[in-house]
């Protein structure tokens, strides 16, 4: 596959303070890339870089081929966004809103209509269309947004948490629309708190941590780094201990000696990978 | 980048503000229109009652000075407001940032809609004014003085809202610039009966010179190009800041 995002030694500083600390990978075309990391690990700030909303210090972005750079227009029209915010004009309608992000990106008049009703339905928007953005609820807000988002028909669509703040069914809906999106064609750049988010959409997952990528890969790459397998255990304060172990033979071995109850064998997940990462959790590894 | 795509780009940019304009039209107009119309009756019929020509002569001198406030009071504060909520608050400006138009369109697109507001206003007051005041006369190139100066002041505000962090520093733009314009530059007295001290820093305002521009071409049918270039000067310094902090702000 080829890459569509190519990032190069990405640096980006707010004065003496470095959020993006030369950071360096590749989206390839067609998968679900995840972006996960703590709060303050750099994420939304790497994803506005990449966007062109926020400016690098140094470094380089290339979408589809063009930089982000110099060949902005072109790069952009590729670029399909949902922020971390509701970002639709609030005094206006969904529908308008849609109209307005339609014609921001040059699609012809006479198609905008149709390709409203496509998107809108996408997300079962329908109810909605011809209300102010303003007397919605979150959720109908997010979901327009994304909408919005997608209106042009991106080659690559940017996700900034989007189920933050979505109940279940919406958050179930709109991982079947990350999904369909995908299987259009459509490369998906995530990020998110939700691991399991993360661990079930995404073909691969970067891990980012103090403006640096600190792994990245796929779920059963990522979950080698620490060992497959973990046994859960408490320290005498009560602490959650986690030990990681390549096999489940060798995790049994080191419970053996337990008393039963005082320890759990489990297959290791994302979650743990990530506390493990990022130093999130006390854990050793076997 | 095409210049025939530059007017297409501009509307593109403009339109969500030009809707709201046309489904607030009757609130558009009002808070367009009360400011400049309290000046009109306080201080033409008012403080004018009380000088040696009477009102009729003071309301035919100080309307073409309350028109050209008018594209100052119609343009700063909307535009300045609008695009810090839809930049603090909305995001939307950013998003608009994201979109395959140039820097140019943003500028213009997100002006425009002020420029509508005091084209709409300044044509109202300037036909009442002329209905109240009959040697006040409406020359074609005074609609062509409201566009440029509403440009520019409209460019003034989304320059202020693209300096400004939080809206209650919106407020330090207009105490200490706005409103001393508003009563300074020649809107409501003759600036030529200032000390000499004085009027070198009033004609080196924009609003001084839109005022010059009104009064000659309402009262006496003359163009006083040092003005209009001056107008034209502000307009491109507005327009050169609002463009270099956009690009300053992304690549």
């Amino acid at each position: 596959m080829d890459g569509i995002v190519e990032v190069k030694d990405l640096v980006v500083r707010f004065g003496d303070f470095t959020a993006v600390d030369g950071i360096s990978f590749d989206v390839r075309k067609g998968e679900i890339f995840g972006f996960l990391g703590p709060n303050g690990a750099g994420k939304t700030t790497t994803i506005r870089t990449i966007t062109t909303i926020q400016k690098s210090t140094s470094g380089s972005v290339r979408i589809d081929g063009f930089d982000t750079h110099s060949d902005y227009l072109d790069a952009r029209s590729r670029i399909g966004i949902a922020q971390q915010h509701i970002s639709l004009d609030n005094d206006l309608t969904v529908r308008q809103n849609l109209k307005h992000h339609a014609m921001l990106h040059k699609i012809p008049k006479d198609r905008i209509p149709s390709r409203i009703e496509e998107a809108g339905a996408i997300m079962e928007l329908g109810q909605f269309m011809d209300h102010k953005v303003q007397d919605l609820s979150g959720g109908w807000k997010r979901k327009a947004s994304i909408v919005a988002s997608i209106i042009h028909e991106p080659s690559v669509l940017f996700l900034d948490e989007p189920t933050a703040g979505l109940d279940t069914r919406s958050r179930h809906m709109l991982w079947d629309l990350v999904r369909a999106l995908n299987r259009n064609g459509t490369t998906i750049f995530l990020t998110t708190h939700y691991i399991e988010e993360a661990e079930s959409l995404c073909d691969r997952v970067a891990i980012i941590n103090h403006g640096r990528i600190i792994a990245l890969g796929t779920v059963p790459e990522l979950l080698d780094l620490v060992g497959s397998v973990t046994v859960e255990t408490t320290d005498p304060e009560g602490r959650s201990i986690t030990h990681f172990f390549r096999d489940r033979a060798s995790a049994k071995e080191f419970a053996s000696g337990m008393e039963d109850g005082f320890f759990n064998i489990r297959r290791t997940n994302l979650e743990d990978v990530f506390l493990e990462l990022t130093g999130g959790r006390k854990g050793e590894l076997a | 980048m095409n210049p025939l795509s530059v007017p297409d780009e501009i509307y593109r940019v403009a339109w969500g503000d030009l809707v709201y304009i046309k489904e607030n039209f009757i609130e558009v107009l009002l808070t367009g229109l009360v400011g400049p119309l309290l000046y009109l009756i306080a201080f033409g019929f008012g403080i004018g009652s009380s000088m040696p020509g009477g009102s009729s002569q003071y309301v035919e001198f100080i309307l073409p000075g309350i028109v050209a406030l008018t594209t100052l009071s119609c343009t700063f504060s909307t535009v300045a407001m609008r695009v810090l909520v839809q930049r603090l608050f909305y995001m939307s400006f950013d998003e608009l940032l994201l979109c395959p138009v140039h820097i140019s369109s943003v500028i213009l697109g997100k002006t425009l809609s002020g420029v509508v507001r005091s084209l709409i206003s300044c044509t109202v007051l300037m036909v009442a004014g002329h209905l109240i005041s009959p040697g006040v006369t409406i020359h074609p190139l005074v609609f062509v003085i409201i566009i440029i100066a509403s440009w520019t002041f409209s460019m003034f505000g989304l320059l202020a809202s693209l300096l400004t962090r939080k809206t209650q520093n919106l407020s330090l733009f207009t105490s200490i610039i706005i409103v001393p314009m508003t009563f300074l530059c020649g809107t409501l007295f003759d600036v030529s009966d200032l000390p000499a001290a004085a009027s070198y820093i009033i004609y080196a305002l924009p609003l001084t010179h839109v005022s010059e521009l009104m009064r000659s071409l309402m009262l006496d049918g003359t163009f006083p190009l040092d003005s209009f270039l001056v107008l034209l000067l502000y307009s491109a310094l507005f327009f050169s800041l609002c463009y270099y902090r956009i690009r300053m702000q992304k690549q």
